[in-house]
């Protein structure tokens, strides 16, 4: 009765439940396309306003912050789930999740993943109109290749969201505290600038998170950058990301919605 | 106090597969000395509470507000842990069998949350269907059963936020019962929901009885109740009481 096909069908369930509540509010992909449109307008223009050091011409530039605006939208999306957690302990919808067969954790995994495979979608969406309307020049020979990258990324990613969920869970506090650490990200991963750029510590501490390998990657193989590391060096890091933090957040995750159920506070917030 | 309710003598088929002659894994429902406390400076709101319902009986807990009945029904329905005790269904406890243990007890909590307010009935329903890990082929003869049973066919296509609290409230007894469970919690079942909701409750909570289902119904005393129980207990002090 609880086989791998009726928890797929639940994983499958959970995402068209988000879909759903995507789809009826019919202007939120309309108004995240303007978004991304005013950006790249802007950067655009600062790529032809400023000389960046370490980039040839403009449109080396360009092509090089367009990745990384497009991966803004993943960083935002990795976060999301404590803000889903959040609303769902408001709504009283989490009490179900909770009730359920398939259980809260598995519920918050299959959660994390519509906003994310949704940020990959806008961040295609995002490249093309960067090469529609502003020339920009896709490396069409290794953009396919993005793909399983990105399906990779998404494995390092997700742990993020999971363990600020938990901390929603724990504290009800837990989506607190996401804007300053996408905002590091942002900084330390590189989605704007090199991170050759920043001082010494600033670099270590690209090192420690997988947004800077994952920028890398998908940069060279969207829009052919030069690499600060091989390949194969930056996929290697993802994999160990991935390997070590899934089964730290699930781990965490456990433990929160345990202290919840002990302390009783697991439904309020 | 322990407080117990028997009335069937029959035994279907599936109950007796969950008979092990262990007196400790034989019924339904059991809490063993089930204690909880908010605060230590408080007294606990449950005190070492002992409850065992038997096949196809229906049990009432009444007391006044903030007695601790939705914490009991919480700790029964595995939603939150006993300070000390266990709750056990067959023997299995929510912590050691969680997901077995969730598909035998059914719980519906009091208000009117837990509802998709963008999601159709329907949408809500094969939802529900889907994260109770019902078999694939059984998922929508199941939601048809239950737009059915609960008068919803009309309702079906609409959004939950364009729903009455009655209707939202037949939506979320619906969700209760369609995973067929052995066990079912209701915590003020009857809030919002006119008489032919009433009624259709009732219905299926025959229908649960029937089929040797067990039934534990917390409100509020004074509240008036056309239905009939096996047993009646008031919840006073953290303990369980006749009335």
């Amino acid at each position: 009765m609880s086989g791998p096909r009726a928890s797929a069908r639940a994983f499958l369930a959970v995402l068209r439940r988000d879909l759903s509540v995507y789809l009826s509010y019919r202007f939120r992909l309309a108004s995240q396309l303007l978004t991304a449109v005013f950006s790249l307008t802007l950067f655009y223009y600062v790529s032809r306003l400023v000389h960046v050091s370490g980039f040839p011409s403009p449109e080396s530039y360009f092509a090089f912050v367009v990745v990384g605006i497009a991966l803004v939208s993943v960083l935002y999306s990795c976060f999301s789930v404590a803000e889903l957690v959040r609303q769902e302990l408001v709504a009283g919808t989490f009490e179900r999740l909770m009730l359920s067969p398939f259980g809260p954790v598995r519920s918050l995994v299959a959660m994390s993943l519509f906003p994310l495979l949704y940020s990959f979608v806008l961040a295609a969406l995002t490249l093309g109109i960067g090469w529609a309307l502003f020339g920009l020049q896709l490396h069409w020979s290794t953009v396919p290749l993005s793909v399983p990258a990105m399906g990779l990324a998404l494995l390092a990613f997700i742990p993020f969201g999971l363990i600020f969920a938990a901390l929603t869970i724990s504290t009800k506090q837990g989506s607190v505290g996401t804007s300053w650490v996408i905002a590091l990200i942002s900084i330390v991963g590189g989605l704007y600038f090199p991170v050759s750029l920043l001082p010494g510590w600033a670099q270590t501490a690209a090192e420690l998170q997988p947004f800077t390998p994952a920028t890398e990657v998908l940069r060279h193989l969207l829009v052919n950058s030069p690499q600060e590391t091989t390949i194969a060096t930056a996929l290697a890091k993802l994999t160990g990301f991935a390997a070590v933090l899934l089964p730290l957040s699930l781990f965490g995750l456990q433990r929160a919605i345990r202290f919840g159920q002990r302390r009783g506070t697991i439904i309020e917030y | 106090m322990s407080a117990t309710a028997t009335r069937t003598t029959v035994r279907p088929p599936l109950a007796a597969e969950h008979r092990r002659g262990d007196p400790a894994r034989d019924f339904p429902l059991t809490l063993r000395g089930v204690s909880k406390r908010w605060s230590k400076k408080q007294a606990p709101v449950l005190d070492e509470v002992e409850l065992t319902l038997d096949l196809g009986t229906s049990t009432w807990i009444g007391g006044r507000n903030g007695t601790g009945k939705t914490t009991l029904l919480r700790i029964a329905a595995g939603l939150i842990e006993p300070d000390r005790g266990r709750a056990a269904v067959w023997g299995y406890t929510p912590r050691e069998n969680r997901g077995r243990y969730q598909r035998l007890v059914s719980f519906l909590p009091a208000g009117d949350r837990g509802l998709y307010a963008r999601l159709t009935v329907r949408r809500q329903l094969g939802f529900w269907a889907r994260i109770a890990l019902i078999p694939g082929s059984e998922i929508d003869a199941r939601v048809e059963a239950a737009l059915d049973a609960f008068a919803m066919g009309e309702l079906a296509d609409r959004r939950v936020d364009r729903m009455s609290m009655g209707q939202r409230q037949r939506l979320r007894i619906a969700m209760t019962f369609m995973t067929e469970p052995e066990v079912v919690l209701l915590d003020e079942p009857l809030t919002s929901l006119d008489a032919d909701g009433a009624e259709i409750l009732d219905r299926a909570i025959d229908g649960l009885l029937a089929r040797h289902g067990v039934l534990l119904w917390c409100s509020p005393s004074g509240e008036e109740l056309a239905r009939e129980f096996d047993a009646r207990w008031l919840l006073e002090r953290g303990r369980l009481v006749a009335p």
